[in-house]
This record gives structure tokens, C-alpha cells and sequence, in this order.
């Protein structure tokens, strides 16, 4: 009986690879799987078996029964599938439906990636109007009146009380006016400088500004910040250096610069950041006690970072919104 | 600034330390070196040649063939100055060279078929002067073969130094050498000065009044007569060159060279020109008329503070002195001014004058009112060295008030605090010294200090601090890797845009972001802009009371580049003037807004859509989308806009409630063609002021419908002009609780319809949450809302 089964198998393994189509398919099934199939008859022959044999020869032709079925269904979806396939082509190589998605400036894109550094670290975000009094552009952040450095940020005036900010310091003063410390915040916006328009200057440009005034900040901190986030912004790799520099609402002020190579160009030494800690006089001009908090703050420019970053040599191009180069980003 | 570095090693000493060092040392104190010219190298490979032979080049009438030689190899050079001939010492730059004043590399070149190896070169061409009408010609005397830089012992480094505004005392050699007397710790060399003075008092040859003391708190003169005016010695005329300046005469250089030494602007008067042989200095007349030696005719104001004789104004007081007093070649006897003056006084004449000078410079940042004295001695000195004559004896010091010197603290404590690193007392105290401050008294808890008088950036302890960390190092405090969080609540301003950016890109919209300045003419077409007072052009004199100029801007220019299809929005401030004056924040509105625009087609011809131009309805879609978005759960609604401006030939008005939250319209082809356009254009104008701040309601879970809907479909003829969203409320308003949705899902208009008719088709969706409906209540409604539609809108069921 062994034998028997045996034999069956071999003259199914043989037998099955001669099938090609469905109707060679339709005569196998009908001279193995089919009622009077070679198959199902040898599953009928067990009650014929002998009782003590029965377990060996059940089991045999228990897996004779899978196994034949199981070629069976296999081969017969190859075939359906094929058949299918070869009755209704389908091209799949046509191009899919597309549906635009647009992008943000790559202005607003590096802003973002600023801002997610510093959220990260503990600093919320806020905003202030972009025409502003003289006081809280210069007076408040201890800009004398009738003094040099005032010459250095070149001023679009609309009165000589108000002025299109020349940088995102004034908000520093409204945060500190309308809350108490401890305050961490950073805020960015768009600034204007009267300078003529050129491949290194625009009328108007986005700065990031950065403020934290607690009891216990310092310098040293001040810079494990900023090192932490040139790091995570440039690469850990980054080389940077803080140099002495002025500005009139920090003291001690610096500038960060880090090391610049441009792909086939000798490097330099860029400046990418002003900061400092907060003069005493400006924590004096919001109510807030100099003896008894520090703070630190920094500014640095997104149009700068950005072409930095791209490899972009003239700022005009961000402004021109040409589509070729909007969607490049 | 320009800084030389052999003028420098005059007060210090610097040997043992590299340049390189130098410039980042000097650079990590704050005087931060932005570019280094050292000469040795920009003339290498120029040398003193000799010219053995000069003829007429055989192919062209201007040029020449000389033979130039270095003492070992002789040179064909094809030389084209007028003035070249044999005999001549010549500056001779050889091939591999590069030519200063245009950089170019020296090659070996045939000219006119005749090989040319080098180049005799022009002052011009060397960066010495501007003199290009031939060559260099040398003196007889040097030796061929050596180099040019040595020959005209042009070996110096100059270091162009930004010094920022509040370091006036560095504004001069002897203050960069205290920075790096201090930097180094070597010891600052003061010159000596000797004169021989004659008996004659200064005071009896010339008198000083002055009138307005606060603004000149100190006058010193001193004289010096029979002096002969020549041209300077060739020191002093290289020092002033590697420093930018043009050499004069031997006194006016002389005060050149103090200002560049000290930083103490000094003036020579010619005495026998000054009415009385007396200063006065008193404040100009109004609209007084005055001559500066640059022979421009000034206007002055009465806050204007001005040096007079007896009879007249002679300068412009720190800023420049005038003709009428001017030193010539004939002057023979001088008075030498050394003055201190108010800052303010003088920034504000230079910058109503728009004249800025070495001297004005200086003054309005703040000068040493104790180097005065000083100063015109050392002017004396080398007046007598360089035009001889006849010092007279000691210095008119106008004087009037006695300035106290200031007088400070710092507190080690402090240093600290504000560092987050301790710094050593006796390092402390050492950096202080050497930067010239005196310790009055201490303890170990602080230094009382006296000021040195150049320093009058320095009044309080934070400014000490600063002193000290700059010197220390700013990279040798240690930054720290551990920050601690404070759980104040945090705030995000910008969340809002933020969203509405990630809304518009996602619908398929670019960001842009424009000019806020406009001209005049297109800002006073969008609203009531703000105008500049001080604009840079008239193409940017107002700011923007609207973001439509500048989107049409960018659509125009694209369709320059053949980039016709666009979606594209900005976000940003928009400003306009609300009263006729600016007065305070009141006076004027700055509102954030959106703006998005679409233009061109929505798609080009592809395989499964045919090519389509975006209309109102795509916008419209787009704003719905996005308001659902962005204000979840409030509802919005769109009114008609009645008395539309000019820019737009439709638009309609977006509402929440009575409040107007934006616009959604197309652009008028009126305003198309000012920029250029020749396609239709749609805009929505959104307030985000109105939407930001707009507090969502919190919607609770709506269950899952457990019941089957029912829909019936009808369509009706009706007149044209009868809106679609008439017939929609209408359906809304008088259908039973039941009906949920209506949809318009086709619009059909044929001549088969009759004249001015349309077809709307309505297909209306019941359900009920509790319960499956039966056929006959739904049926009932449904006719029920045919009927109405009939006799309301006098509309006929089609296929009825």
C-alpha cells in the first residue's frame, strides 16, 4: 500500500509538470482530485486497510492528500492570474497622478529649524510690530542719543519718534515690560536698514533675536548655548570662535564666528552671531534689578544663514521669488 | 582703520612674536583685523632693473624693445610708456609677478610678433599713486636685481583694524599698542619729547578766548614761527601712505602723523592770518557762510561750534579748517590747535554737513582731554625737525573747568557672577594696569580704579568686567554643557502662521516673501500707506498698505521666465495710516495678513485630465479648505461685496459672524496690465489678526452613523440669474430635520432649456441618527421641497 502511494506521487509530480494552460489544468484535476481521481481513491481504499496498519497508512496518505492539494491550488492561481494578466494588459509604467505640494521660503524654512533648536532648549517665541518708537528701537537699549553707534544700523525713518526697526531687539524690551523674569524667549521677525540694495544687501532682512533673564545666567552659559546650537545647526563638527565686539544693549558683548570653506575656496572665518549679556542699564529702563538679575541675549540673521548654508552669493535672488528657485527648497 | 606694524613696534616691543599671533591676539581683545596687506609679498617678484637698450618696436609707432637686465640675465621687454630709455633704474616686475593695481600675473607674452618676458611698471600700476602717465623711473643710485619693496623700503604689514565705536582710544597707533602692551604684558614706549624752546612765550604771540565752554571745555595752542613748508622727509611721507593718507606739506603732515600716533586731531593755523593773532570759540551766526579748505562754501546753523579770529570764523571746530587760514608755502609762523570737544557737538555738525573727517571721527567718538598738552608738543617737535624755525616757550591752555577724572569699582564677586568663571585677583588686577588704570585702593573683595582719560567708554563696574574678559580671553572661559530649564509658561507667537503656512503648502501653494516698500504711486492705489521720511529711492518710499503689489510683482516676473502656472501666498505686515499725523502707535494700523493667489492653469494637458485654467471656484474651494483647517467648527460665510475698489472686478467678503475676515476676488484687468499680466489673476486676502486669536470650540466625538441613508436627486429649469446658493437655502431652511446634506452635483445650460434658463441638479441626503427611515417620509419631504421650489423660484421639475 506504501508502495502504491509512493507512486501516485511520483506519476503527480511528473504528470503536473506537463500542465501549461487551465484546460490541461481541468484534465489533471479530473484524473487525480476528482471524485473518481487516482487521489481520491486511494483516500476512499483506507477503510480497506488492515486495522494495525491503518495508522502508518493513514498518515500517509494523509499527507499524499495536502500535498497533491496544495501543488494543485498553487499552480491553478498561477495560471488564473496569468491568464487574467494576458486577457486585459495594464501598463504600469504610466506616470501617476500627481498633486503639488508647495514650500515654505527658504527664509521661513531656516527660521523653522532655528526655532525648533531653541524650543528645544527651553524658549518660547514671540513677536512684536515691525514699525516701532525710537524708544524701543534704540532709546531703551542704550543707544544715546546723537552717538556713533547709532550709525551703525543705517535707519528708515517714518517720524522722528517712529522707525522701521532695525533689528528684533525691541521686542526684547516689550517681553521684559510685560512680564517678569525669568523670561527665555527668542524673536524673530523682518528688520529693515536703509543700505543700497545689492548682491550683499537688502533694504529689509530677518533676524533671530534671543533673551534669557534670571537670577543666575552668566557668560559661560551664554556660550555652552550658542556652541550647542552651531552645533546642532552647522554640524558637530563645527569650529567656532567668540571674539570681544559692541553692541550698546549687551556688555560684555560678543560676536561668534565659525570657520567657513566653501567647496573649492579658501576658508575663512565668518561672523554668524552678535551676543552678550544684557547691560545693566537696559534691565534698569524695564524696572528690572540689575544687582539682582543677568541675563544674556543674541541676534543673528536668517538671509545670512540661509545663503550661507545653500551656497546662494547673491541676497537679491531670495526676494525675486522666481518659481525655479521657490521650488527648488 | 589702517594700522602699520612697523609704526607700531615704535611704542612695543614685539619681537619673538609672529604676525599671525598678533592678528588673532588683537583680534580675540576686540580690534578685530579684517584684512592684512603685507608688502613684501605683493611685490614679489618686482625688482630694480636696469635698462640696457631701448629702440622702436619694429611693427607698431608706441611701443618699444628694451633689454632689461638684473644684474645676471638679461630681459626683451615690449614696453609702451612714452618716457622708457637706456640708462634707466626701472621698477621691474617679472614674469610670475602679479601687478598690484589690478592683480594680473606677468607672463611671457609675444606682442606685436616680438617676445616681451616682464613688464616695466607705472606708479599706477604698483598702487603707489595714481600717476599712470609712464613708467617708474628710479634713482641712479640703487642697485639692480634687488627687490623693489626693499628698494623703496616698502616692507611694512598693514592691518586694516574695524574698531567699534565705543574704542575711540584705540583710534591711533600708541592705542592699538596699549591693547597689546596689555594682551602680551610688555611695556608701552611713550615718546620722548625735547624741544628747544625759545624765551618768547606762546601767550604773547597769539590769545585764546573761549566763549562756549561746554562744548569746548579745553583749547590748547602753542607756536612755532619761521618755519619753512616743504614737502615732508621721505619717513614721514612713507608713514602717512601705508596708512592711506596723501602727504601735504611737512606741518600739515605733521599733524597727520600725531592723529595717527595719538589720535589727538591737531590743526595748524597760519598766525599771521588769524585777525589779532587771536582764537575765539564761540557758536557760528545763523546761515553764516564759511569756506572749508576743500573750497566748498558751507551754511551754518547757531548750534554750530566754531573756531573765530577776532574778526571772523577760520574752522569748522573738529570737523575742518578754512581757507582763509589755511597753511601755504608761505606761511612762516603757526599756531597749532589741540583741542577738546564735546562729542555731540561735533557729530552733530559733521552729520548736518554730511563731512566726515579723520578729526570729526575722532572728536564725536570722544578724545583724551589730558593729551592735549601733550599732543602740541609733539606737533612742535616735529615741526621744528621737519620745517626748522623757532619754537616759542610753552602752551596757551584755555582751560576754563577742570575735568574730573571718573573713578570706579569692581567687585571679584561680580566678575564671577556675570562670567560664570573665576578669574584670578591678581590676574585681574594685572590686566587693569596695564591698560592704564590706576588702583586706588583694595581689598580682596573689589578694586577701586581711576579712569585713565582716554577711556571714556569705561563708567561702571560692567564696563571693567568687560575690560577684563576681553583681555583674559573670551575662548579661554569655559562654555558650559548643562543649562536648567525653568517651568515658566512657554509661548509659541508665531504657532498660528506657523500652521497656515503647512495648510497653504499642502493645497499646493509656494511661499514668497516681497519688498514691504513700494512706490508711491501703486502703495496710495491699496490703501493709505506710510511714507518713508528718508527713503533709499522713489521706488521704495512708502510701505505697503496692502500684499497685492508685491504678489503681482512676482507673477509678473515669472511670466518673464515663462513661468505662467502659479500658486503662490505671503504672509506678512501690512500698514496704513489712520490719522494725518504719526504720532503714536494709534495713529497708524500694522495688521498680519495672508495673501494666495492663483494664475495660469491648474494643470497642462496630461494623460488623464485635460488642461484647465484656475478660475474663482478653485480659490474658492481652496479657502474653504483651509478655513476648515485653520478655524475648525466656526463657520464662515460669504457675503457680496458691494462697493468694490478698482483693483479687483469682483470680490466677495469672507465672515465670521459681523466680522469681515477677508476677501476672495479677481483682480481687475486694469491693475493686470499696470504690471504686466495678461492673465487672470484671483486673490484671497485673509486678516490673520481676525483668525489667530479666534478660540476654537472643543467639538465632543459625533457618534458613527448606525442607520442607512436615504438620497433623492431632482433638477430644475430655471431663470439663470437665480443663484445656485439661493436655492440651497432655501431646500435647507424648509426641508424636514431629516435631510442633512444638499449637493449641487451638475449645472447644465443649453438652448434646449429655453432662453436665459439653466439647469440646477440637487441630490439631498436623509438619515437619522436614532432610527432607519421609511420610503414615505422621505418622499414626502422631497415633494414637498419640489413644490416649493416651483412656486418660490418659478423653477420646473425637469423630466417631470
Amino acid at each position: 500500500m506504501l508502495e502504491k502511494i509512493e507512486l501516485i506521487k511520483k506519476n503527480f509530480d511528473e504528470d503536473i509538470k506537463k500542465v501549461n494552460d487551465l484546460s490541461s489544468l481541468e484534465e489533471f484535476r479530473i484524473k487525480y482530485l476528482s471524485r473518481k481521481g487516482i487521489v481520491t481513491q486511494i483516500i476512499d481504499s483506507l477503510k480497506d486497510v488492515p486495522k494495525e496498519d491503518k495508522p502508518i497508512v493513514g498518515k500517509a496518505i494523509n499527507e499524499l492528500k495536502k500535498y497533491t492539494h496544495s501543488l494543485f491550488d498553487e499552480l491553478k492561481n498561477k495560471l488564473e492570474s496569468e491568464k487574467l494578466i494576458s486577457e486585459k494588459f495594464i501598463d504600469l509604467t504610466l506616470p501617476g497622478r500627481k498633486k503639488e505640494i508647495g514650500s515654505k521660503h527658504i527664509i521661513t524654512q531656516t527660521l523653522d529649524e532655528i526655532k525648533n533648536i531653541f524650543k528645544g532648549l527651553g524658549f518660547s517665541v514671540y513677536e512684536g510690530p515691525e514699525i516701532e518708537s525710537d524708544y524701543n528701537n534704540f532709546e531703551a537699549l542704550n543707544f544715546p542719543d546723537d552717538h556713533p553707534a547709532r550709525d551703525m544700523q543705517d535707519t528708515f525713518f517714518i517720524t522722528n519718534k517712529f522707525l522701521l526697526r532695525t533689528h528684533t531687539s525691541p521686542v526684547q524690551i516689550r517681553l521684559m515690560q510685560s512680564k517678569k523674569p525669568p523670561l527665555r524667549a527668542i524673536m524673530p521677525g523682518k528688520v529693515f536698514r536703509n543700505e543700497a540694495v545689492s548682491a550683499k544687501s537688502y533694504c529689509l532682512f530677518h533676524q533671530v533675536e534671543g533673551l534669557y533673564v534670571d537670577t543666575d545666567v552668566t557668560f559661560a552659559e551664554l556660550k555652552g548655548t550658542l556652541v550647542a546650537f552651531v552645533k546642532q545647526f552647522f554640524g558637530q563638527d563645527v569650529k567656532y570662535r567668540f571674539r570681544p565686539s559692541f553692541f550698546p544693549f549687551t556688555e560684555p558683548s560678543a560676536e561668534m564666528d565659525i570657520w567657513w570653506e566653501p567647496k573649492g575656496k579658501e576658508g575663512r572665518w565668518m561672523e554668524i552671531l552678535g551676543c552678550g549679556m544684557v547691560d545693566p542699564n537696559v534691565l534698569s529702563n524695564v524696572g528690572i534689578d540689575p544687582e539682582k538679575y543677568v541675563g544674556y541675549a543674541f541676534g543673528m540673521g536668517i538671509e545670512r544663514t540661509s545663503m550661507r548654508k545653500y551656497g546662494i552669493d547673491d541676497i537679491r535672488i531670495l526676494f525675486d521669488n522666481d518659481k525655479r528657485f521657490l521650488t527648488q527648497f | 582703520m589702517k594700522i602699520s606694524l612697523n609704526w607700531l613696534k615704535d611704542y612695543i616691543d614685539l619681537t619673538g612674536i609672529s604676525i599671525e599671533e598678533i592678528i588673532e591676539k588683537i583680534t580675540y581683545a576686540g580690534l578685530e583685523v579684517e584684512d592684512v596687506i603685507d608688502q613684501n609679498k605683493i611685490y614679489q617678484n618686482i625688482i630694480v632693473g636696469f635698462v640696457k637698450e631701448s629702440k622702436k618696436h619694429p611693427n607698431a609707432n608706441k611701443l618699444s624693445l628694451c633689454l632689461v637686465t638684473d644684474g645676471k640675465n638679461d630681459f626683451n621687454v615690449v614696453c609702451g610708456a612714452p618716457n622708457v630709455a637706456a640708462g634707466q633704474k626701472v621698477p621691474f616686475a617679472k614674469v610670475g609677478a602679479i601687478i598690484p593695481n589690478g592683480k594680473f600675473k606677468i607672463e611671457k607674452a609675444k606682442i606685436r610678433g616680438e617676445v616681451s618676458e616682464g613688464m616695466i611698471c607705472s606708479e599706477k600700476e604698483l598702487g603707489i599713486s595714481d600717476n599712470h602717465d609712464g613708467i617708474m623711473v628710479l634713482e641712479e643710485s640703487l642697485q639692480e636685481g634687488i627687490s623693489f619693496s626693499d628698494a623703496m623700503s616698502l616692507n611694512d604689514i598693514i592691518m586694516e583694524i574695524n574698531i567699534t565705536p565705543n574704542r575711540s582710544d584705540a583710534l591711533s597707533h600708541i592705542g592699538v599698542a596699549r591693547d597689546l602692551s596689555a594682551i602680551f604684558n610688555r611695556p608701552l614706549k611713550f615718546p620722548e619729547i625735547k624741544i628747544n624752546e625759545t624765551k618768547v612765550k606762546s601767550e604773547e604771540l597769539a590769545k585764546v578766548e573761549i566763549i562756549d565752554n561746554v562744548n569746548c571745555p579745553r583749547y590748547v595752542g602753542k607756536v612755532v614761527t619761521n618755519v619753512t613748508i616743504k614737502e615732508s622727509p621721505d619717513w614721514l611721507k612713507r608713514k602717512l601712505k601705508n596708512v592711506g593718507l596723501r602727504p601735504i606739506n611737512n606741518v600739515v603732515d605733521v599733524t597727520n602723523y600725531i592723529l595717527y600716533e595719538i589720535g589727538q586731531p591737531l590743526h595748524a593755523f597760519d598766525l599771521d592770518k588769524l585777525a589779532q593773532k587771536k582764537i575765539v570759540v564761540r557758536n557760528a551766526n545763523e546761515n553764516e557762510k564759511f569756506v572749508t579748505l576743500d573750497s566748498k562754501e558751507r551754511i551754518l546753523k547757531s548750534t554750530d561750534l566754531m573756531i573765530c579770529d577776532a574778526e571772523r570764523p577760520v574752522a569748522i571746530a573738529g570737523v575742518m579748517g578754512g581757507e582763509n587760514s589755511e597753511v601755504t608755502f608761505e606761511t612762516k609762523n603757526i599756531l597749532i590747535e589741540s583741542a577738546y570737544f564735546n562729542p555731540s557737538s561735533i557729530r552733530k555738525t559733521a552729520k548736518r554737513l554730511a563731512l566726515s573727517t579723520d578729526a570729526s571721527y575722532r572728536f564725536e567718538r570722544g578724545t583724551d582731554y589730558n593729551i592735549t598738552v601733550w599732543a602740541a608738543k609733539r606737533a612742535a617737535q616735529l615741526i621744528q625737525e621737519t620745517a626748522g624755525g623757532e619754537v616759542a616757550n610753552g602752551e596757551i591752555d584755555a582751560y576754563p573747568k577742570i575735568i574730573q577724572e571718573k573713578n570706579t569699582f569692581v567687585r571679584f564677586s561680580r566678575i564671577k557672577k556675570i562670567l560664570g568663571y573665576e578669574i584670578e585677583n591678581k590676574e585681574v588686577e594685572n590686566i587693569l594696569l596695564n591698560l592704564g588704570f590706576e588702583i586706588i585702593n583694595k581689598n580682596e573683595d573689589k578694586l577701586e580704579l581711576k579712569i585713565p582719560s582716554y577711556r571714556n567708554d569705561i563708567e561702571r563696574e560692567i564696563d571693567i568686567i568687560e575690560e577684563v574678559a576681553r583681555i583674559y580671553g573670551y575662548n579661554k572661559i569655559p562654555e558650559i554643557n548643562k543649562i536648567s530649564i525653568t517651568l515658566e509658561e512657554k509661548v509659541d507667537n508665531s504657532d498660528f502662521t506657523d500652521k497656515t503656512r503647512n495648510v497653504f503648502n499642502a493645497l499646493g501653494f509656494y511661499e514668497i516673501i516681497t519688498n514691504s516698500m513700494l512706490s508711491e504711486n501703486i502703495a496710495k492705489e491699496f490703501g493709505n500707506p506710510i511714507a518713508v521720511l528718508n527713503p533709499q529711492s522713489s521706488e521704495m518710499s512708502h510701505i505697503r498698505p496692502s500684499l497685492i503689489p508685491g504678489i503681482l510683482q512676482t507673477i509678473s516676473n515669472n511670466l518673464k521666465v515663462n513661468e505662467k502656472d502659479l500658486m503662490l501666498f505671503e504672509i506678512g505686515k501690512i500698514f496704513n495710516q489712520k490719522n494725518y499725523q504719526i504720532n503714536s502707535f494709534e495713529d497708524f494700523e500694522e495688521n498680519e495678513y495672508l495673501i494666495a493667489a492663483v494664475t495660469g492653469k491648474v494643470s497642462r494637458d496630461v494623460w488623464y485630465e485635460k488642461e484647465r485654467d484656475f478660475d474663482f471656484y478653485d480659490l474658492k474651494g481652496l479657502t474653504s479648505v483651509s478655513l476648515n483647517k485653520l478655524i475648525p467648527n466656526i463657520s464662515f460665510r460669504i457675503e457680496k461685496n458691494e462697493n468694490i475698489k478698482n483693483y479687483y472686478e469682483y470680490s466677495v467678503k469672507l465672515k465670521i459672524d459681523k466680522d469681515e475676515i477677508g476677501l476672495l476676488s479677481k483682480l481687475s484687468n486694469k491693475i493686470l496690465n499696470q504690471f504686466d499680466i495678461n492673465q487672470e489673476v484671483f486673490v484671497l486676502e485673509l486678516n490673520l489678526d481676525k483668525i489667530k486669536n479666534i478660540e476654537i470650540p472643543q467639538k465632543g466625538f459625533v457618534e458613527l452613523l448606525k442607520f442607512p441613508k436615504i438620497y433623492r436627486d431632482f433638477a430644475f429649469i430655471l431663470d439663470e440669474k437665480i443663484e445656485s446658493e439661493t436655492v440651497i437655502k432655501l431646500i435647507k431652511e424648509s426641508g424636514s430635520k431629516l435631510l442633512h446634506n444638499v449637493n449641487l452635483f451638475d449645472i447644465f445650460q443649453s438652448e434646449s432649456l429655453g432662453k436665459g434658463k439653466k439647469s440646477l441638479a440637487f441630490q439631498l441626503e436623509y438619515f437619522d441618527y436614532n432610527r432607519t427611515l421609511t420610503e414615505e417620509e422621505v418622499e414626502k419631504d422631497f415633494r414637498f421641497l419640489i413644490n416649493l421650489i416651483e412656486t418660490k423660484l418659478n423653477a420646473q421639475l425637469r423630466g417631470a
